[in-house]
Parts: structure tokens; C-alpha cells; sequence
């Protein structure tokens, strides 16, 4: 009898242990919309805080240090913003759950700056049918922008990858005759994307692609694709890659001692600190003279040293985030986006509504993001759902990124 | 005397159904959905119970088995039209298969070996599946949400009177099969199969000796737990909406082994135990804190923490609960 | 020609990194009779600390390395005796899971201390390349299989010829007749985890230079080296190395010339040896195949 009893009773205590924290969770918002009080805007981010694509967090974080500051000085519209943020490991299966949480348990008003492409492809439909904005997601996949027919509620922020791919390809096309170009790309859509882009920007002209090699983010090491590159014969070599594998191959080019002509790389990869590790104190023969896209102000790049606007980055981060690095650009890019969406938040009104902050978005046109390249504005409308279209060409010589050749617009089909 | 000894374990399961069939009354739609993982997770440990627990064959593999179900399911939804439910069991089908036919070749491996082996299965199925992209559908994955097959995903269902909305409906769905499946498994365990595994647990020679065919056995107790996963696999699958290489990582053979050791081994209180931990300790330990890389180092000190508090798992301490409420 | 020898030369240098982190998991297997799950992490904090002290408070490279390996041993024997000791009377299960919960714990520390950003790592050799009929052989592999070369013959120089070595076989082999004669197994045990950890130091300051540092160095590495270890042979230290360089050369070449592998399934390439290997001949090339007492 007592057996049986002491069973039950550990059952249930086990569950309504865990039911308990949840009959304590948040209180339910009477508002139009939740998410909004009178003095209050409840946001959520997902954020992979742990996993291997931890260097990304600094994107959410820069974005949250950015909100303190505007809270700081009153708010917006005289309610301050709140930016939840919930670790999703990389992982979609967690960012579909990390996503419930905050729009059923924390009720937040819009899902902001999620980080990956398929991590806000996973929870693209989900939100779209909740009806909550999935707003400036951190990811340059083109689909963002393009299904807005479908997906009226999702929006991007940064450059299509496509879009980047494009312009690196065009400025091969225009300027380096017949060349053939060897890729070095990673693996999933983000790579594809950078290629895709790429293939685009050559059509018509004599560039040729003379080999692609695709590399897993699980590798440790993309030595035997470089090697393979250098074998096809290519005088230009295209690194559409992440930091880590940007560098290995910069390095590794160099140690087999192929000469490309020309080396391209992405944004990604290009801030400064990334070129620095992989110019090799300035031996580095593949890096000297490296053509890459830009259009953020790069917190390493000695140019913005007097900047105001870097000044201010440097003194928000250090307020806000003092354990965190300022030298990383992410938090630049989450600033940025942050800046975007306290001014989409204020010109939404102070009867603040999902559905008017969303009008806001795809019709707007922005500039002077002080993160942002001086010149490069946020414009989106009807069959334009990109919010930032606008590229700089910077070239890498002698340890610095100096800009060429104006602002580069690109309009995805 | 039979019956007697039935009877106290069959009563504290009806309680604990009567508790499952209630609970979402008391709690948000949210936490609802939050359970329904409880119960897939659940599902997931029976079936290594019966392969660690009982047949004493340690897997970190059974996070692969779970993508084998989770993508039956899919394909079988977005690309033949099926209905969710109807594609669990055979997901059940196909992962036991699977699972009977690596425990072949199985045979010939034991403890740490096994346990490499079965991680090198779960590490190299993401890219697996990458491959056979026209198949699976790649790293972009396959897209359950708002299709017709999927039960409740934009309407409410109509079950037994009560209308129910997608997490209502999911969480009663899962711990439907759950509970079932722990029927079934309690049922094949009870008598000569339960016996026979655990003597191959304990010893393998001795096992043999007595007549104890340890190639049927070891194969069974395979292809059974594979098929327990490919459940879960399948009910995760239709729960997340979504299925990718990245949604079945390493991570998650590694938590489904981590959970029959938390959750101690062989009992249905500690397996439940073992679900809530799995499902859970990624929450919990954000709330101590979001720095980057917080939350791996809470949960890893939890673990070896655990081991040493409770190093019969949770199921070891109701055991001595249990003793101290007889005296 | 000179492309396909180039490859090779690439698989001998990736090849012998993973050898390297190899040559820990056999140690530690060796001695204890364990498969350290946390083996590439520990590594990782180790060369994290050589980093801090050559890049953030200035040292110069040989006295950081030697610190790091010191500490490095001081960890791994800490590790033993405070976590994995108190477990080892449980079931093996047990101490898998608490390796387990040291993987998450160090990763996720080395995040927390350093962030995740990539850095660069210095090397101890030059890092001149020299060309050879159109093949560039770079001094900092020639050097790196050389140390792991070394590291082999010290191996085997202390199991064969040291008393100490001969009391941590005896200590993994048979502890209860081991300590009839003599032998302080737990401390021949722990010996056993500091010297593994010390390779594994090793190691991650090899890989480091041409890999760059960054929280996931060996996380990507460890499955290879599993896969290294027990092509070798999991308890010898020569097989590693066997191992890891025909690993090292196979995969590129694979990669390479076989158009279905590619890239994307180098690493269910390098799984599938290890499934095909634990089949056909669980101890591996250079292992003795166990004798199971009934």
C-alpha cells in the first residue's frame, strides 16, 4: 500500500514541479498586441549561445547593448525595449522551440534579429501564420526578401549573399578579362548563395570558374580543397568562406606557394582583425591586394579611428557590454540592426501594432545608420524587400582595407 | 502471487495516465507542447532502456535512429502525401529494421568499442543525409508546417468531443504513443525476453552457456530500441515542423544516452525523470546565465555533479525512497 | 603528378595532427582503460593557455609551452582524482557521461574566457616552405611529424624500459594483482590521465599555427583521431601514428580522386574505417586481439 502510494506521489510531484514553474510564468498582457505596454516593448532574439557557432552571439548582444543605450535616454516613443534572448545552440529543432517560448510564454511583440539561415527558415511559417514579425533576420539567405508575397511578416537586413556574390562577380567581369577563378566555398546555403551570386556577376563576360570546392563546417582543415584549387590552374581565387576557413585557406595558399593574381573573399570574413590573422604579420603573398565587399564600418579598420559613430560604438559596448570584445564586427552588425528597428518602432507610432510595424518595414527608407557605411541606406517597397542593397569594394593592401570605386547597388530580380 | 506483484506497478501507472490525461487543464498551452517533448524524449529512452539498460549495450548512436524517423516521416509526408500519424509506425518499421540490421554486425563489438562505433554512426549521419539531397531535401531540409497532412497545424482538431489546438493536440498525441509504448515494453520484458537480455547484461558467457542465444537476443534488443526511436524520431519530427541535417546532431545521441543515466536505469519514474532532464537542462541552465558559453559549462558541471549526488540516477532514488517508506 | 604528391604531402601533415591527439586517446586507454570523450576539449584549454601567455602577457614561446604542459599534467591528474576516480567502481557508463559532462563543461569555459573568436597561435618551427619538383613541403609539418615521431619513441621508451611504465601496464592491466606487489594503481592511474593530458597539449599547440585557434580546434579533430586510434590498434602508441597518417593520406586522396566522396563525406569516410576496422579487426593494425576468461 505504502509503495504504491510513495510511486504515485513522486510522479506527480515530478510533474507538477515542473508544472508549477510554469503556472508562474509571465502575466498575460491585455493589450492590443502583446508585447506592448504603455512603457515597455517586449522583443525576442534566438541566439546560439552554445554550439559551435558561438562567435555569432555577439551579433544579439551588440543589438541588446544598443537597446540599453536608447533605453538609456528615454526609449522609444516613451516605452523602453526589452530584447529577450534564448540560446538555441545552432540548432533549428531548438530555435522552433526557443521561437514558442517567446511567442507563447513571453509574449513578445516582434522576433527580432534571429541569427542563421535555416535556424529562420525553420520558424519562417510559424510565424508568418502567429502573425508575429520576424523582423531584420540575421541572415543574408536571398529568400528572405524574395518570398515576401508569402512570408509578409519575415524580413532580412544585411545584403543578399546573392547580392554580395553578384558584385564581387561583376568587378571580375569588368575588370579582370579572361580569368579563371577557383572557389573555395562552405557547404550549405550561405556558400551556395555567395556562388550562385558569383556565377551571376561573370555571365556574359570571359571569366570562367575553372573549379569549386566545397568544405564542411564540421572540417577541421580545408588543406586538401585548396590543394585542389591550385592544381586546376586558376588565377583567381575565391574565398566564399567563414573566418576560421577564410584564413586556413589564405595561409595555406600561401604556404604552397601558388600565386593567384587576384583573391576575393566575402564579408564574413573580411574584417580586419580576420585579414590581420591571416596576412601573417604581412608575409602573406594571397592576402596583399584582396578584393572583398563592405558595409559596415569595421571597428579594426584604422579609417573610422576618429569616426563619431565609432566612438559611440566604442563607448555603448564598453556601458553596456564590458566583458565583451569591441573589436568584434558582429556587434557592430547587431548595433546596426538595433538602430534599424528603434527607428522602424518609432515611425510605427505610439499606437504601436504588429501589423503597422510590419507596413513600416516594407515600405521604408532610411539613412544615416550611424553603423552603417556613410551613403549606404535602408530602403525597402514594393517588390523590394531588401532592406540594405548597397555594397562598397575595399581592396587589402599593405595590412589595410582601403574602399575603391564608389557604392554598388544591387537589385535581386 | 503473480497478480499481486502486477498489481502495485499497474496501479501507479493508471495514476500516473490519469495524471498525463488532466495535467493540460492545469498548465498553459505552451507548457503543454513543452511536455509533448517530454513524452517524445520519453519514447527515445524506453527504447535505450531496453538496449542499455536491459541488454547492458551502451549507444550514442540513438540520436541517428531518431533522424531515420524523424525523415520517414517527412518524406513521407511532403513528398507521398501521408498523414502524420499514419507515417509513425512505419517509421517504427523502417529505424527497427535499420537498428535489427547494424545489430548484425554488432554483435561482434561490446562496451567502449560499441560506443565508438554508434558515435561514429550519429557524427556522420548529418552529412549523410546532406548527400542524398534530392532525397531528403539536404541542408535547407523539409518543411512540415501548414500541411494538410499535418494534423492541427493551422486548424483545431476534433478528438473525442474536445477541440483541440496544435499543442493540445501534440501533447496528447505523444504521450499517447508514450504510455503505449511503455505498455508494449513492459509487456515483452516481463517474462523469458527480459530475462534473457538481462542475463546477457550481465554475463555473456554465462548467457551463452545457458542457452541464451546472444546473436537473436542482441539483434532483438536492436532492432526493438532502433524502432523506439524512430517513434520518438517521428512524433519530433511532426512536434518541430521541420526536419534538417543540424535538427538530429551528435548533441542529441549524446543527451538521450546522458538522460537513461540521469534518469538511472529501468524504471519508468526514472525514465520520466531522464525525459524532463533532457528536455529541460538547456532551459535551466540559460537562467544562470547568457554569456556565451554559459549555459555548456552549467550543464556539464550538472552532469558530473549528478553522477556523484545520484549515481544510480533518479530511479535509484525512489529505489531508496521506496525502502524507507517500508520500514 | 606533382598534384597528386602534393596531396599526399597535405594528408601526411593533416595526418599527423590527428596522429598526435591520437597518441592521448591511446595513452589514456592504455593506462586506464578508458575512452576519454573529453580528451580534444582538455587539449583545447590547454593550448588556450599557452595562447594567453604568449599573446596576452607577452611570453615568449618556450617557457609558455613548458608552463602549459606542467599545468596541463597538473590538470589531467586533478581531473582523475577528483571526477573520474570516484566513479570508476560504478559501471562504465558512468564515467562516459561524467567525460561527457567535462566535453560541455571545458568547451564551453573556453567560450566564456576567450570568446569564440579564431587566433592565431605561434609555431615553434619556422614557417618557411620548401619546393620540391613543384611540391611544397612546409618546415612547420616536417617538424610537427618529427615531435609526434619523438613522442612515440618516449612512449614506448617508458612502457618498455621504466619501472613506472611497467607499474601504470600493470595498473591498467590487472589493478588488484598490481597492488598486491606493490603498485599505487590510483596514483599509476592518474599518472596515466596528466601524461594523456600532456599530449594532448601537445597536440592542440601543433594543430594550432596552421589550423588557428578557435574553441572548436579539437572538437573537429577528435573524431578522427578516434578513428586513427583504432585503425592503429587503440592500445598502441606506433599504430596512432600508422594510423593517423594513412588516415591523413587516404582521405585526401579520396577526396581527391573519387568524385562521390568530395568533400561533404570525408568524414563519414573517415567513420566508415572506423566501423569497417572495429568489424573485420577490432584491435586494429597494430593491436593484440583480446582473450576474453570465462
Amino acid at each position: 500500500m505504502t509503495r504504491r502510494i510513495a510511486f504515485a506521489l513522486t510522479a506527480l510531484v515530478l510533474t507538477l514541479a515542473t508544472g508549477v514553474t510554469a503556472a508562474l510564468a509571465g502575466p498575460a498582457r491585455s493589450s492590443a498586441d502583446p508585447g506592448v505596454t504603455p512603457t515597455s516593448i517586449l522583443l525576442g532574439t534566438t541566439s546560439p549561445l552554445s554550439g559551435s557557432a558561438s562567435a555569432y552571439a555577439s551579433v544579439a548582444r551588440g543589438a541588446d547593448a544598443y537597446f540599453k543605450y536608447v533605453n538609456g535616454r528615454g526609449g522609444v516613443n516613451g516605452r523602453k525595449i526589452v530584447d529577450t534572448i534564448v540560446d538555441d545552440a545552432y540548432n533549428p529543432a531548438q530555435t522552433v522551440q526557443a521561437t514558442r517560448q517567446l511567442v507563447e510564454q513571453d509574449k513578445v511583440f516582434a522576433v527580432f534579429n534571429g541569427l542563421g539561415t535555416e535556424q529562420n527558415l525553420a520558424v519562417r511559417d510559424y510565424l508568418n501564420a502567429q502573425k508575429v514579425p520576424q523582423l531584420f533576420a540575421a541572415s543574408g539567405a536571398t529568400v528572405f526578401g524574395t518570398e515576401a508575397g508569402k512570408y509578409p511578416y519575415t524580413i532580412g537586413l544585411q545584403p543578399s549573399y546573392q547580392a554580395e556574390g553578384w558584385v564581387l562577380g561583376k568587378y571580375l567581369a569588368r575588370t579582370q578579362g579572361a580569368a579563371k577563378v577557383a572557389v573555395l566555398f562552405q557547404n550549405d546555403d550561405y556558400g551556395k548563395d555567395l556562388l550562385n551570386g558569383l556565377k551571376k556577376g561573370i555571365e556574359r563576360s570571359r571569366v570562367r570558374i575553372a573549379a569549386a570546392q566545397p568544405y564542411e563546417v564540421t572540417a577541421s582543415d580545408v588543406q586538401a580543397q585548396v590543394a585542389k584549387l591550385r592544381s586546376s590552374g586558376a588565377n583567381v581565387f575565391a574565398v566564399l568562406a567563414t573566418p576560421k576557413f577564410a584564413i586556413q585557406a589564405y595561409v595555406y595558399a600561401n604556404k604552397l606557394g601558388w600565386k593567384p593574381k587576384l583573391s576575393l573573399t566575402n564579408a564574413v570574413s573580411s574584417a580586419s582583425n580576420i585579414m590581420q590573422l591571416a596576412s601573417e604579420g604581412g608575409t602573406n603573398k594571397v592576402v596583399e591586394g584582396s578584393v572583398s565587399i563592405v558595409f559596415l564600418k569595421d571597428p579594426t579598420d584604422p579609417k573610422w579611428k576618429k569616426d563619431a559613430a565609432m566612438k559611440l560604438y566604442r563607448s555603448i559596448m564598453k556601458r553596456y557590454a564590458p566583458s565583451a570584445n569591441a573589436n568584434d564586427v558582429y556587434h557592430v552588425y547587431g548595433m546596426a540592426a538595433a538602430w534599424t528597428a528603434v527607428e522602424a518602432i518609432r515611425r510605427a507610432g505610439k499606437d504601436l501594432t504588429r501589423d503597422g510595424l510590419v507596413k513600416v518595414v516594407s515600405t521604408m527608407n532610411l539613412s544615416g545608420n550611424p553603423f552603417l557605411l556613410p551613403g549606404i541606406g535602408l530602403k525597402t517597397g514594393p517588390g523590394d524587400h531588401f532592406p540594405i542593397e548597397q555594397m562598397v569594394l575595399q581592396r587589402w593592401h599593405k595590412g589595410a582595407w582601403k574602399s575603391f570605386g564608389g557604392i554598388w547597388g544591387y537589385r535581386t530580380a | 502471487m503473480r497478480h499481486s506483484r502486477a498489481l502495485a506497478p499497474i496501479a501507479a501507472f493508471v495514476g500516473l495516465a490519469v495524471i498525463v490525461v488532466v495535467l493540460p487543464s492545469f498548465v498553459s498551452a505552451f507548457r503543454a507542447q513543452q511536455f509533448a517533448y517530454v513524452a517524445i524524449y520519453l519514447t527515445a529512452l524506453i527504447g535505450l532502456n531496453i538496449l542499455t539498460g536491459y541488454t547492458g549495450q551502451i549507444s550514442l548512436g540513438h540520436g541517428a535512429f531518431m533522424a531515420i524517423g524523424g525523415y520517414t516521416t517527412a518524406i513521407l509526408m511532403t513528398e507521398h502525401g501521408v498523414k502524420d500519424i499514419w507515417t509513425i509506425p512505419v517509421a517504427a518499421v523502417v529505424t527497427g529494421v535499420v537498428g535489427f540490421l547494424f545489430g548484425i554486425p554488432a554483435l561482434r563489438l561490446s562496451g567502449l568499442y560499441l560506443a565508438l562505433a554508434t558515435f561514429a554512426i550519429a557524427v556522420s549521419m548529418p552529412a549523410v543525409i546532406k548527400r542524398f539531397e534530392g532525397f531528403t531535401g539536404g541542408g535547407g531540409g523539409l518543411n512540415l508546417f501548414g500541411l494538410p497532412e499535418l494534423t492541427a497545424s493551422l486548424e483545431p482538431v476534433t478528438v473525442l468531443g474536445q477541440e483541440l489546438t496544435f499543442n493540445d493536440w501534440l501533447y496528447y498525441l505523444c504521450w499517447t504513443v508514450a504510455l503505449v509504448g511503455y505498455v508494449i515494453a513492459w509487456l515483452m520484458l516481463r517474462g523469458r525476453t527480459g530475462r534473457a537480455l538481462r542475463a546477457v547484461r550481465d554475463s555473456e558467457s554465462a548467457a551463452q552457456s545457458s542457452g541464451v542465444s546472444l546473436r537473436s537476443y542482441k539483434t532483438l534488443a536492436f532492432g526493438v530500441s532502433a524502432a523506439y526511436a524512430g517513434v520518438a524520431g517521428s512524433l519530433f519530427a511532426i512536434a518541430t515542423t521541420f526536419v534538417n541535417p543540424d535538427t538530429f546532431p551528435i548533441a542529441l545521441s549524446i543527451l538521450l544516452l546522458v538522460g537513461v543515466v540521469v534518469g538511472g536505469l529501468g524504471s519508468l519514474v526514472g525514465l520520466i525523470a531522464g525525459a524532463v532532464f533532457i528536455q529541460f537542462l538547456p532551459i535551466w541552465s540559460q537562467q544562470i546565465s547568457k554569456s556565451p558559453g554559459a549555459p555548456a559549462v552549467v550543464s556539464g558541471v550538472v552532469l558530473i555533479a549528478l553522477m556523484f549526488v545520484l549515481p544510480m540516477g533518479v530511479a535509484g532514488l525512489v529505489a531508496r525512497l521506496r525502502t524507507l517508506t517500508k520500514r | 603528378m606533382a598534384d597528386f604528391w602534393q596531396q599526399v604531402v597535405a594528408g601526411l601533415a593533416s595526418g599527423s595532427i590527428y596522429a598526435s591527439l591520437a597518441l592521448a586517446l591511446v595513452l589514456i586507454h592504455r593506462a586506464t582503460g578508458v575512452i576519454n570523450f573529453a580528451q580534444g576539449e582538455m587539449a583545447t584549454f590547454s593550448t588556450y593557455i599557452a595562447w594567453a601567455l604568449t599573446t596576452n602577457y607577452g611570453w615568449s614561446y618556450w617557457p609558455a609551452f613548458a608552463v602549459t604542459l606542467l599545468a596541463s599534467f597538473a590538470g589531467g591528474v586533478a581531473i582523475h582524482q577528483g571526477i573520474i576516480r570516484p566513479n570508476e567502481k560504478g559501471s562504465v557508463l558512468r564515467v562516459v557521461i561524467v567525460t561527457i559532462g567535462l566535453l560541455l563543461a571545458l568547451n564551453g569555459l573556453v567560450t566564456l574566457i576567450w570568446s569564440g573568436e579564431v587566433r592565431a597561435m605561434q609555431s615553434p618551427f619556422p614557417t618557411r616552405t620548401i619546393d620540391i619538383a613543384g611540391v611544397a613541403i612546409s618546415i612547420q609539418d616536417i617538424g610537427t611529424i618529427g615531435v609526434v615521431l619523438a613522442t612515440v619513441v618516449a612512449l614506448w621508451a617508458l612502457f618498455q624500459y621504466t619501472k613506472v611504465g611497467l607499474a601504470m601496464r600493470a595498473a591498467a592491466v590487472n589493478p588488484a594483482e598490481a597492488r598486491l606487489v606493490g603498485v599505487r594503481v590510483t596514483w599509476m592511474l592518474s599518472l596515466g590521465w596528466g601524461l594523456a593530458a600532456v599530449l594532448g597539449a601537445i597536440s592542440g599547440m601543433l594543430a594550432a599555427p596552421s589550423l588557428f585557434l578557435d574553441p572548436n580546434l579539437m572538437a573537429a579533430l577528435l573524431i578522427y583521431a578516434f578513428a586513427a586510434a583504432v585503425l592503429g590498434g587503440i592500445d598502441s602508441p606506433i599504430g596512432a601514428v600508422v594510423g593517423g597518417l594513412t588516415l591523413g593520406v587516404g582521405l585526401n586522396l579520396i577526396g581527391a580522386y573519387v568524385d562521390f566522396v568530395g568533400a561533404d563525406l570525408r568524414l563519414p569516410a573517415a567513420l566508415a574505417v572506423i566501423l569497417v576496422v572495429l568489424l573485420v579487426k577490432p584491435s586494429g593494425i597494430f593491436g593484440k586481439s583480446e582473450v576474453k576468461r570465462v
